[in-house]
């Protein structure tokens, strides 16, 4: 069985011993936040705060609850969608890959069903500043929500369209959101609803249940519903509800709804951030309005939050961990719907949304550049900027294997292959242009355009590594076990078929 | 100058030594792989019949896999370092140890290993999953010409009680003739094979150890082929009887990517052990092997030592070519002094070696142990269209990587992840980290919710082992 809500995974983390609860009063003002980023480094438990120093309120702070274990980052998602723990990277592939082709619709409920409607408040009683929002980073512009799901309406699913972007808490009624163009949400309010002067109507959902937030960090084509694909990970229908003040409809067991619209021709200031780049990140920007309409919350709302940066390098957070549970095996099935020989793409995992590494064969020439340019010019345009091409068999999920493939078969002379130079849009998130070269550009990416590359680091056809067998690497590392090496440091021990689902 | 007994306890006593006891049912080679792949302790496989085997003791953890990962923390503690010591400071020591100029004078010392009724095949040495023989690895090759005594690695297979193939560099063979009398050491003190590696990349094999910097730390004991560490735990004397024996090998130890190297054939003459020997193991050819470790480690020390002292100043932080890349890649961490110095700096390196042939450039204030950060390094800060340079296709390839084997030129790459010395300070955005993301009161507080004792000011925490 799936979890079906945030506090159905809290829970399990909490039988998992990665869970700690702390009483004691925390602050939202950075302390929350330091205490997270330790808690990140150390690959420690996800922490709880039960109780917000300063503020009178019924609502907890959770510290990235979706980073996974450094050794195994898929471990706590495994176990969330029903599988066992312990799995191989690639199994976890694997069986996540099968339910995302087996996509289920969601089921509505009524408002008395719906946990987010346990309160409801509207017009004068709308107040953003009574919820403990964190202030993440010294430097930060504001306070920030920024591990939520948007739902944007999508005239082309029933269910609307979701996504996330960073929003920038202003006031008791206004944010801003981070729209940069080239993403599906952003480029529907810059070239459709503005232009038309009409606001749009969007829901900030915070707290949803794991399989929403994963699909909200994959490139899901237009007109097929992210709902759907949640079903598809979940096993069965996630459950909707419809917004008090507008037609959206969110998932029911979220711990806090935000409704409202993104007003047009209007703007507010945005950052600078400590993005996940790891470097704080300016200029501050102007950015496009969202003013709530109306709350819905749980009784005692858990607000999850990232402590964005924290997840570059070694560091694991939850976004640098959706992106490896979800978006990688999202863009596999991608991509094989393409019609690309795809065995695994998988997010670099010192800088997951900058370089992706793609584990194929290559069935005819011209195939990497193909592969390259499909996705540079639909998933991939605005943030990634190299893809690492390694063959089938080298596992994308382990870097010392990608890097040997890069350093003996990656030929400087014919194996990188740069798409057009300074061609290509870029987020102005990125800390390799000046910020002159950013500027300050309407819809929200830099004004001076990048490259994109590839790299070929896949062999000629012969085997690249000496290795035993498979059976024997086994009894060497069960033996090792034995001697008392830590059994979580190998991938062949884990391989629990018949307990997975 | 530590002996290599006292080295294996020494990390043992550090708990970076696990012992399992025979029989293997598992080859070692394989044994020692997986404890490397996993950023395991060195392994000691004690058996009832041979020798003591130990491996991992020239490795470290993979550095792409575990936080604060010091791979080079075991040679630092066998050259007589504090294990935490910084790389640069056993890349330093390691310089120390090549030629000095000058004649030294040797220490003497009786020879430990005096045991002499067995045979090579008695010592029960390690054969592969795949392999017709048994191998020998991690030996150091010691022959005697008019000018002194010359070291160079040697590895190879254990055909009969009497009879060894191994390959040495070109440097040595050049040395010896059929009838040449060669000893090879099995179990030398760290000085003494980071010694036999760093004559072999530098190419300077033919420069007789007692004009090495190892001579004023290693006892040494002559023997028929020339002088060895007295502290040797196997003392095999063999007699060249053939310099171009017709066999190949699929097995390269990682110095060979360096420099030259050929098949010699071997008649051992006689065997001397300690009493109890222990001998390490390098699982050839694998991942993070031990060889491939130490060449790293070596090379990296003469290239720092060479760019040091280049410019009349020192701008190079660190320099590693890491096991993690096969050697293929050589990362340096440096003050970029001056635009276009990043040019300098990458060109200089493809002239000094020739191992590889992708250059990457990280800010010197990156750290050695936060290779995440390198590795994140390489994809943030540079620009793909301007911070990838390539040179002109006419290069001869990089001797490690697999592509261009065919002699054809082609096209060197250095990839700039440092800042541009020319940009205006505001332009360099700041790091999100522990130190810099939250004042010092509020760090005291999140340390304190996690049940942490107080850190000293200024202490850092940010790249802490993860528990």
């Amino acid at each position: 069985m799936s979890v079906s809500s945030l506090r159905e995974y809290l829970d399990l983390l909490d039988t998992t011993g990665w869970l700690r609860s702390f009483d004691q009063p925390v602050s939202w003002d950075l302390e929350a936040s330091a205490a997270t980023m330790l808690a990140n480094i150390r690959d420690g438990p996800i922490p709880v705060f039960e109780s917000i120093a300063g503020l009178e309120t019924e609502s907890k702070l959770v510290g990235d609850p979706y980073r996974g274990p450094q050794t195994r980052p898929w471990d706590h998602f495994a176990r969330a969608l029903g599988l066992s723990g312990g799995l191989s990277g690639r199994t976890y592939y694997d069986r996540v890959i099968d339910r995302l082709n087996a996509p289920q619709a969601p089921r509505t409920v009524a408002s008395q069903e719906a946990p987010c409607k346990e309160t409801v408040r509207t017009g004068n009683e709308v107040d953003l500043l009574s919820f403990p929002w964190p202030y993440i980073h010294e430097g930060d512009g504001g306070r920030y929500s920024n591990l939520h799901t948007i739902v944007a309406p999508d005239p082309d699913t029933e269910w609307g369209t979701w996504s996330s972007h960073r929003m920038m808490i202003h006031d008791s009624s206004q944010a801003s959101l981070l729209l940069l163009a080239g993403e599906q949400v952003p480029n529907r309010y810059y070239y459709d609803y503005e232009p038309r002067g009409e606001p749009m109507p969007v829901a900030v959902v915070i707290g949803a249940e794991p399989t929403v937030e994963c699909t909200a960090d994959m490139w899901i084509p237009t007109g097929r519903s992210e709902a759907a694909f949640a079903g598809g990970l979940k096993s069965e229908p996630v459950d909707l509800v419809q917004c008090e003040t507008n037609d959206l409809y969110v998932p029911a067991t979220a711990e806090l709804v935000l409704e409202g619209h993104v007003r047009p021709d209007d703007r507010l200031d945005e950052g600078p951030f400590g993005d996940y780049f790891g470097y704080m990140n300016g200029p501050r920007r102007s950015m496009p309005v969202f003013e709530v309409d109306a709350i819905t919350h749980r009784h005692e709302p858990r607000i999850p939050f990232c402590v964005e940066g924290s997840g570059v390098g070694y560091g694991q957070n939850s976004t640098s961990t959706l992106r490896l549970v979800a978006a990688g095996p999202d863009a596999t099935v991608g991509l094989r719907a393409a019609g690309f020989d795809v065995a695994m793409a998988v997010p670099w995992r010192f800088t997951s949304r900058t370089v992706w590494v793609i584990a194929t064969d290559r069935p005819y020439p011209g195939y990497l550049h193909e592969l390259a340019n499909f996705i540079f010019t639909t998933w991939g345009m605005l943030h990634i900027d190299f893809f690492v091409f390694v063959d089938a068999a080298v596992d994308p999920l382990d870097p010392r294997a990608v890097l040997t493939a890069i350093a003996l078969e990656a030929d400087p002379d014919a194996d990188f292959h740069q798409f057009g130079v300074e061609r290509m849009p870029k987020v102005p998130l990125n800390i390799y242009q000046t910020p002159d070269e950013k500027g300050n550009a309407d819809v929200g990416t830099s004004k001076a355009k990048t490259a994109k590359a590839y790299i070929d680091a896949t062999t000629d056809g012969d085997a690249a590594e000496m290795a035993a067998t498979t059976e024997t690497r086994k009894r060497a590392q069960e033996r090792l076990v034995e001697a008392g090496l830590n059994a979580a440091r190998f991938d062949r021990l884990d391989e629990r078929e018949g307990q997975s689902q | 100058m530590i002996p290599f007994t006292q080295y294996v306890r020494g990390l043992a006593g550090d708990d970076d030594l696990v012992r399992l006891d025979g029989p293997f049912e598992v080859p070692v080679d394989v044994l020692a792989a997986e404890a490397l792949r996993a950023s395991g302790p060195a392994l000691r496989f004690q058996r009832a019949a041979g020798s003591d085997l130990v491996s991992g003791v020239f490795s470290g953890p993979d550095q792409t896999h575990q936080r604060e990962a010091r791979p080079w923390s075991r040679l630092s503690l066998g050259l007589g370092l504090d294990p935490e010591a910084m790389l640069v400071d056993l890349l330093e020591t390691i310089s120390t140890l090549g030629p000095a100029g000058g004649n030294l004078n040797p220490t003497y010392t009786g020879q430990a290993a005096s045991g002499t009724d067995i045979d090579a095949q008695d010592l029960r040495f390690p054969q592969g999953e795949t392999d017709t023989w048994p191998a020998v690895t991690l030996g150091v090759a010691s022959v005697s010409t008019a000018d002194g005594t010359h070291w160079a690695p040697v590895h190879g297979s254990v055909v009969g009680g009497d009879t060894l193939r191994v390959r040495v560099p070109d440097t040595l063979s050049s040395l010896v003739g059929e009838g040449t009398t060669m000893t090879i050491a099995l179990g030398v003190p760290p000085a003494a094979i980071t010694t036999a590696y760093l004559l072999a990349v530098t190419e300077q094999t033919a420069t007789p150890i007692q004009s090495c910097g190892v001579t004023g730390t290693v006892p040494l004991v002559p023997t028929n082929g020339g002088l060895v560490p007295s502290a040797t735990e196997v003392v095999m004397e063999t007699t060249v009887v053939d310099c171009k024996p017709d066999f190949r090998s699929d097995r390269r130890e990682g110095w060979e990517y360096v420099i030259e190297s050929g098949p010699l054939s071997l008649s051992v003459e006689r065997v001397r052990t300690t009493e109890n020997p222990v001998i390490p193991v390098s699982p050839v050819g694998r991942p993070l092997a031990d060889d491939t470790r130490l060449t790293g480690l070596v090379t990296a020390a003469a290239l720092y030592h060479r760019l040091n002292n280049y410019w009349g100043i020192s701008p190079v932080e660190w320099i590693m070519l890491p096991a993690e890349a096969e050697l293929g890649i050589c990362f340096v961490a440096s003050d970029v002094l001056y635009g276009g110095f990043e040019w300098q700096l990458a060109n200089i390196l493809f002239s000094f070696s020739s191992l590889f042939d992708t250059v990457v450039i990280v800010d010197e204030d990156v750290p050695p142990q936060d290779f995440g950060r390198v590795l994140a390094d390489i994809w943030l800060k540079s620009h793909p269209a301007r911070d990838w340079t390539f040179s002109e296709p006419d290069a001869p390839a990089a001797t490690r990587p697999h592509y261009r084997r065919d002699n054809e030129t082609g096209s060197r790459l250095y990839v700039n992840a440092a800042w541009d010395p020319r940009w205006k300070e505001t332009y360099i955005a700041p790091r999100v980290t522990f130190e810099n993301s939250f004042p010092n009161d509020v760090r005291d507080v999140a340390r304190v919710l996690w049940d942490e004792p107080d850190t000293a000011p200024g202490e850092t925490t940010e790249n802490e082992s993860p528990h």
